[in-house]
């Protein structure tokens, strides 16, 4: 089997959400001098870029991504430490901390947008539903985040998104941290009015801004 | 004999499961296999399907998903389980007719058939949407000011006396008591003292709810809903909600609104997992009537095409197996004030009264923004009433209704959210300014002239 067939079926392996398959072929890509990072960028990080596509074209749907994400960990727990080993470094991944806020159990589209997270290569930290805001900034505080993103479908939860910017604030950690809110009755206009740095009308463009905001402010 | 002391046994003792594998290994995957199984398809050019068989089978897989996966509890992470005679009893006990409101307008709430000659019954109001306080009255009396709507489901409120309501904490008390007080108000100043309410939407968790059991507030001819989470799951505050209406004595009405995308799959199994929601919610909240909300995972709107196949289907499958008091849900992506509502308020509206629902709204924009007025509601009763009137069939209507989201199907995602109340109606007088007024006419005409509708 050649490279470029091993990291197709790298691909394949975390489109079908095949856990065995992949950590199968991690080890194979490994078996054939494949350098670590060329198997993660090119093999899973390609077919976690299909599922995203099919996701936004409602080709699959949330359990599909799910099952996506895992297949890719389960490579990632083989390909990582071999990276670290070879010297060659590790992916620079950025870290998200996630969670749907204060008050509210309504976690769907926090999920998706995590799921979607992951595929595009961000570490994420989800801490459920009805999170206090104050476990949101200390998780980040633990993990060296750089989001701190929060949902919510209630317009009564949406005054602890400001509580969360303004705790961070009293902290003297907001520049520490790209706020990033969202959710069903979330507005654009109203996330700027509380001074997040970003917000997604749905998992698809909450991704690209994370993308967008991270280049912008923290250069990476 | 289920009763909600049952629930709570079956919520502290059934089979204990994490969360995320109830998620994934019950609901996920059944709802595959069902759909699979059952070969149900979704044709996104027949919206409003002509096929019995397929909503017989919709109707089987979704009994089926019900008995085999139940309810997940969060809070005790244990299913509530029923049998099939307890899933039964609830059918067979299941009002058929009800009656809301009091006196002069009280209405006979009914199971709705397809294709069903009898007028529907229309629940006006901007339902899920977050209403400044200040507007909260005049926008209220806008609906109920209209003689076509025959009960209320308006949105909560968000802030009250100047302060920001949050979740689970004392203003939201306050709150919900203030939305059922403006909307006491609005029905006396309407004329319609005795207007059923759908209320209580400032009560997010169960603290207004509880403090909303008076006849200062709510009557027992209204109703307040009760949500099954997504997908197949509740809580102690929504079992908390139907203890304390169930003692009171008003009405608890089920809201199911699993997500397309989300873990039930696509539309085919996400219509699957409404017919189970419905069974599981009349066994579990012994609600006397229910909801259907599809939610699109990306444009929420009920008037997508996916979420109006499921109304479609669901009406359907349910109205022949299991006829349930049910409203259809009419969420628009555009606000008051723009063409595009119109659009989509007549789809999303004629695909209910044709297939077995009553329409409930329009909320406008999702709820996202409180633009939104009495007379889109209108348009919406006017689009039902001459529908029935003239006595389309399923045919009829798929034909119609594909016409009309062809219209704005393709700009959902970047939707015209119109303009906020106070610029569409003089809240003074509450009567509709005439630029408003004035497009409301137009866009009738144009409907009426697209369909050949006698709206």
């Amino acid at each position: 089997m050649n490279h470029e067939e091993i990291l197709q079926n790298l691909a394949d392996s975390v489109i079908s959400g095949d856990e065995e398959k992949a950590k199968d072929f991690a080890k194979k890509a490994l078996e054939a001098g494949i350098d670590p990072l060329t198997a993660i960028n090119e093999g899973l990080m390609r077919g976690m870029s299909q599922v995203g596509d099919d996701f936004s074209k409602l080709k699959i749907y949330l359990p599909e991504v799910m099952m996506a994400a895992e297949a890719m960990k389960a490579a990632l727990s083989i390909l990582e430490p071999a990276a670290l080993q070879k010297g060659t470094g590790t992916l620079k991944k950025s870290k998200v901390v996630i969670g749907t806020i204060t008050g509210d159990i309504h976690d769907i589209g926090k999920n998706i947008v995590a799921m979607l997270l992951r595929a595009n290569g961000f570490e994420v930290y989800d801490l459920g539903r009805d999170v206090p805001i104050d476990d949101l900034i200390k998780k980040a505080e633990e993990v060296g985040a750089d989001i701190i993103a929060a949902s919510t479908l209630l317009s009564t939860s949406m005054p602890y998104m400001e509580d969360l910017i303004s705790l961070l604030k009293e902290r003297g950690l907001r520049d520490k941290y790209i706020v990033m809110v969202g959710g069903g009755p979330v507005t654009r206009e109203w996330a700027a009015s509380i001074g997040a740095d970003g917000y997604g009308d749905d998992g698809e463009e909450a991704v690209k801004v994370a993308k967008e905001l991270l280049q912008r402010v923290k250069g990476k | 004999m289920n009763s909600i002391w049952e629930v709570i046994d079956k919520a502290e003792t059934g089979p204990y499961m994490e969360e995320r594998d109830f998620d994934l290994k019950v609901v996920a995957k059944k709802c595959r296999e069902l759909v699979k199984e059952y070969e149900i398809r979704f044709d996104p050019n027949e919206i409003v399907t002509t096929d019995d068989s397929m909503a017989d089978d919709v109707y089987e897989a979704g009994m089926r998903l019900a008995l085999e996966a139940g309810i997940y509890c969060i809070n005790t992470k244990r299913i509530i389980k029923f049998d099939e005679s307890e899933i039964k009893e609830g059918i067979l006990s299941a009002p058929k007719e009800l009656v809301i409101g009091q006196g002069r307008d009280s209405r006979v709430l009914y199971a709705r058939g397809i294709e069903d000659s009898r007028r529907p019954i229309i629940c006006g109001g901007q339902a899920g949407a977050a209403i400044p306080e200040e507007w909260y009255l005049p926008m209220s009396i806008s609906y109920m000011k209209e003689p076509l709507i025959d009960m209320i489901n308006n949105g909560g409120l968000a802030i009250v006396e100047g302060r920001k309501v949050r979740t689970n904490t004392p203003l939201e008390i306050q709150a919900t008591r203030r939305e059922l007080t403006m909307l006491r108000e609005a029905a006396a100043r309407a004329g319609r003292p005795g207007i059923s309410f759908i209320a209580g939407e400032s009560s997010v968790s169960v603290l207004g709810d509880l403090a909303i059991a008076s006849e200062r507030y709510m009557r027992p001819s209204d109703a307040h809903l009760v949500a099954l989470l997504n997908e197949l799951k509740t809580d102690y505050d929504r079992i908390s909600k139907v203890v304390n209406f169930t003692e009171y004595g008003a009405f608890n009405v089920t809201l199911v609104d699993p997500i397309i995308g989300g873990y039930a799959g696509g539309p085919e199994g996400v219509a699957v997992c409404f017919i189970a929601s419905f069974l599981l919610g009349r066994a579990m909240y012994r609600s006397e009537y229910h909801v259907c909300h599809p939610i699109h995972f990306r444009y929420m709107s009920t008037s997508a095409v996916e979420c109006m196949w499921n109304l479609n289907i669901v009406g359907q499958a349910m109205a022949r197996n299991a006829p349930f008091i049910i409203m259809g849900d009419v969420w628009t992506s555009a606000g008051a004030g723009s063409e595009m509502i119109f659009y989509e308020i007549g789809a999303n509206t004629i695909t209910n009264v044709v297939t077995g629902t009553h329409p409930l709204g329009v909320s406008a924009t999702n709820g996202k923004y409180p633009h939104a007025s009495g007379l889109e509601t209108r348009f919406m009763a006017e689009v039902a009433v001459a529908a029935v009137r003239s006595k389309l069939n399923r045919k009829g209507a798929n034909d119609l209704v594909v016409k009309l989201a062809s219209e704005y199907k393709d700009k959902m995602g970047k939707p015209d959210i119109g303009r906020p109340f106070p610029e569409l109606y003089d809240v003074n007088r509450v009567i509709p300014k005439p630029e408003w007024n004035a497009l409301y006419l137009s866009m009738k005409k144009k409907i009426s002239e697209l369909t050949g509708l006698d709206i």
